[in-house]
């Protein structure tokens, strides 16, 4: 009742302090007066039996950025302000989280006790023995019953290794496809378009090839004004762009036989042979273009689709962005013009997200667990998720369904929608032993492409290279990790 | 003990009190200094790896690799190629901004200080500054490069391989041609002017002055000054992580960076134990040459 009542407490100064008035996250607010009484149970569990380690600290590895606002200004004060125990954020660019982790394990040194784990990361940590299992303290603390109700997705794809709890999914990302209501709407361009193609224009286009020719027939139309479309391009964000793209147009990464590699297959060719295509009406120098480029184009209405991960429709509505953590988001000119769908294909890559995992060489694992519990929890889950600044998605079924996160702007529910839709469909990253080295050979070969290569060679040069990273870590055991991957609802489209 | 012995024992009681005060700094040199070689040369005859920390003796199984591995010879080529373009080019404008600045003018010691500037930036620093100022959507270089061209100029500095190296070698220049210029300024100044001077009344031009009386005066700090920026450049990392690292494809990784990727992201620390060794024992062979050629023996 205590904890509670401190729950009720720590809601309230939040409120005040970011005056929600604002943004709308009032009715998130009272959303979670009205959440079942076991919804506040795991995050209640946790909160009490952590009390025993009041006094103490817990260390917890964060994305550096954005991200890391939530432990450092919201969850990591609250949590002390509950039970006593510090909470000590280390801030790593996502590049070098599996690198530090795997550091500080190789070296028992056992600075972190809690983690973010990338999924498509956990084989190869867990089998590395650098994450600890979490099935026992998951029933010890009651938590299997809260686990269930996040979306099936992450559940069931991003929680387990070889049948046992290593992770629990903290983040839905997912790429979704963002487009201009107004441009795509604009009757001449509609008339035109139907004059030239004999068809309608396709609100919003649903295949590869209507997304190129609208986005090609906008560019032109508008000449250059407003570009049809821009798309991450850059090598590392390219890397998760090729895996979505390649499987909905039919590919598959191996042969489940022999584990030879079959990313260049026609499938393969197509896409990079695509990508060269649409260069020439997207933005100039769109090859260099990561999350920021991309975002300040959309925002400022130089671009009329694109596809991103949850925060640019946020943003887009102006969500938030008025605070000063925000003040490098571009002004959003396209706010209340935005709508929101799948990737063309309808299989959105469940491009990163996060799990919250302890390490396993931490000397403070169950305080590090409680931690994670709480954070993870759905009452707890649902403010993180809608904090403005702290890039955490939906990822529980309850947060796509809450009113009050439906109320934070006039298009949330439609957003919310795409988010679920996109999270039932989506597929999973690639992963396997050694995930990073085949992801590693995706970054190079999409560089190779901006650089002029021709694709079948590259893609021929890289399937090589996979083929030689399978040999090296043999090929048995790599195919039994696949199998396992490719058994997985999202790991392919169904055809 | 001999009568002599004891002699000299009474004479100086405090001989052996020295080195064991000597003791603790050549201990502490060993731990840091040899220690971490030793245990990487061992490290290098085993297979630890991200998947198994297997330290049993595993022969030349990594050595005999590093002959197969194309990449890692494709990063040393890089790798010389920055070396054999940047050097020469930091060496004769450091040499030509010593030669400017050798008079005494007004404001001398300002512009020195202003030049120096980037040689004290952290290199990974200096490289970010580049990328965001080569940045086509962001970076001021491409729109100055459009103001000349009379139309917006998209040059993708860090990915068109045709400006890469280009991007890459100005960068270098731009932060390490000033120390060039210190060194070369501090030697120069140090030329006793009689002999020039007189070369000068005797008919001697700039060039044959310069060759017959300036360089022979100035070669040991010149030959030392090259030997560094070259061990240096045969060390690049920051200024190519920062800009393109190692891309396009790896049409830029120099060993440095491959080495780096092989240890600290692929976590092959057996192989890049011996790409470690593979690299002391190239550069030891180069500088031992070097340092031989350059006469800096004598």
């Amino acid at each position: 009742m205590e904890a509670k009542a401190a729950i009720h407490n720590w809601e309230e100064d939040m409120v005040t302090r970011r005056d929600l008035g604002k943004i709308g996250l009032a009715a998130g607010f009272a959303g979670t007066f009205t959440r079942p009484a076991w919804a506040a149970d795991a995050a209640q569990t946790a909160v009490e039996a952590a009390k025993q380690y009041s006094g103490q600290t817990i260390t917890i590895v964060w994305e550096a950025g954005l991200q890391s606002l939530d432990p450092l200004n919201f969850s990591g004060p609250k949590w002390k302000e509950l039970t006593g125990i510090d909470v000590k954020v280390v801030e790593v660019p996502v590049a070098e989280m599996f690198t530090k982790i795997m550091q500080d394990f190789r070296s028992g040194a056992g600075a972190y006790d809690a983690l973010n784990v990338i999924p498509a990361w956990m084989p190869d940590l867990v089998n590395a023995g650098a994450l600890e299992q979490l099935d026992a303290m998951v029933d010890k603390y009651t938590y299997r019953d809260e686990l269930q109700k996040i979306a099936s997705t992450y559940r069931d794809n991003q929680m387990l290794v070889n049948g046992k709890i290593y992770g629990f999914p903290d983040d839905g990302d997912v790429f979704v496809m963002y487009y201009r209501t107004d441009v795509l709407g604009d009757p001449a361009l509609q008339a035109a378009y139907k004059a030239k193609f004999g068809t309608d224009l396709p609100v919003p286009p649903t295949n590869w090839k209507d997304f190129d020719q609208v986005g090609q027939f906008i560019t032109e139309f508008t000449n250059g004004k407003t570009f049809g479309a821009a798309f991450f391009r850059e090598a590392g964000y390219g890397n998760f762009m090729f895996q979505e793209r390649f499987r909905n147009e039919g590919g598959k990464f191996f042969d489940g036989e022999t584990m030879k590699a079959t990313i260049n297959s026609d499938a393969g060719v197509k896409v990079l042979t695509d990508w060269l295509a649409e260069n020439k009406w997207a933005p100039p120098g769109v090859e260099q273009w990561g999350f920021v480029e991309n975002l300040a184009a959309f925002l400022q209405g130089q671009t009329a689709m694109t596809i991103s991960w949850p925060p640019y429709g946020r943003w887009a509505a102006s969500y938030g962005t008025d605070q000063e953590v925000m003040s490098w988001v571009p002004k959003s000119t396209i706010a209340g013009k935005v709508g929101y769908a799948m990737t063309p294909g309808g299989h959105p890559e469940l491009a990163a997200g996060f799990c919250l995992s302890v390490s396993s060489a931490s000397k403070n694992k169950e305080a590090a667990y409680l931690f994670i519990q709480w954070l993870n929890s759905e009452a707890v889950s649902l403010e993180r998720v809608k904090l403005p600044y702290a890039l955490r998605d939906p990822f529980r079924d309850s947060h796509f369904t809450d009113p009050g996160y439906a109320a934070l702007w006039p298009e949330a529910k439609d957003y919310l929608a795409a988010l679920q839709a996109g999270a039932n469909n989506g597929l999973l990253d690639l992963s396997l032993l050694q995930t990073d080295k085949y992801e590693e050979v995706l970054r190079q070969s999409v560089s190779k492409l901006w650089a002029g290569e021709d694709p079948k060679a590259i893609l021929d040069a890289a399937a090589a290279e996979w083929d030689a990273i399978t040999e090296k870590i043999g090929v048995d055991k790599q195919k039994a990790v696949y199998a396992d991957w490719a058994s997985k609802s999202g790991a392919y489209p169904k055809m | 003990m001999t009568v002599a012995a004891a002699t000299a024992l009474r004479a100086n009681p405090d001989r052996n009190f020295r080195y064991w005060l000597l003791t603790p700094a050549i201990f502490l040199l060993l731990l840091v200094g040899l220690f971490p070689l030793f245990y990487s040369l061992i490290v290098s005859f085993m297979r630890i790896d991200m998947m198994d920390t297997d330290t049993s003796f595993a022969g030349l199984y990594n050595y005999a690799n590093l002959f197969s591995d194309k990449r890692l010879w494709a990063a040393l080529g890089h790798t010389l190629l920055i070396t054999v373009i940047a050097l020469p080019i930091e060496l004769v404008l450091g040499l030509a901004m010593a030669y400017l600045f050798l008079e005494k003018m007004p404001g001398r010691q300002i512009f020195i200080s202003l030049l120096i500037l980037p040689t004290i930036i952290s290199p990974i620093v200096a490289g970010a500054t580049w990328r965001l100022l080569f940045d086509n959507r962001y970076g001021p270089i491409n729109q100055v490069l459009g103001w000349f061209a009379g139309h917006p100029v998209t040059a993708l500095w860090t990915i068109n391989p045709q400006l890469v190296y280009p991007a890459i070698i100005f960068c270098e220049i731009w932060q390490w041609t000033p120390f060039m210029f210190l060194i070369l300024l501090a030697a120069l100044s140090n030329v006793d002017r009689s002999q020039t001077e007189a070369a000068a009344i005797d008919g001697a031009g700039f060039l044959r002055t310069f060759r017959r009386i300036v360089l022979p005066a100035i070669w040991p700090v010149m030959a030392i000054a090259i030997l560094i920026r070259g061990l240096d450049l045969a060390r690049i990392f920051d200024i190519i992580w920062a800009l393109t690292a190692g891309g396009p494809g790896t049409m830029t990784e120099t060993i440095s960076v491959y080495t780096y990727s092989q240890g600290f992201k692929q976590f092959e620390t057996s192989y890049t134990a011996a790409i470690a060794f593979l690299v002391i024992v190239i550069l030891t062979v180069v500088v031992v040459w070097a340092i031989r050629r350059m006469g800096l023996a004598k």
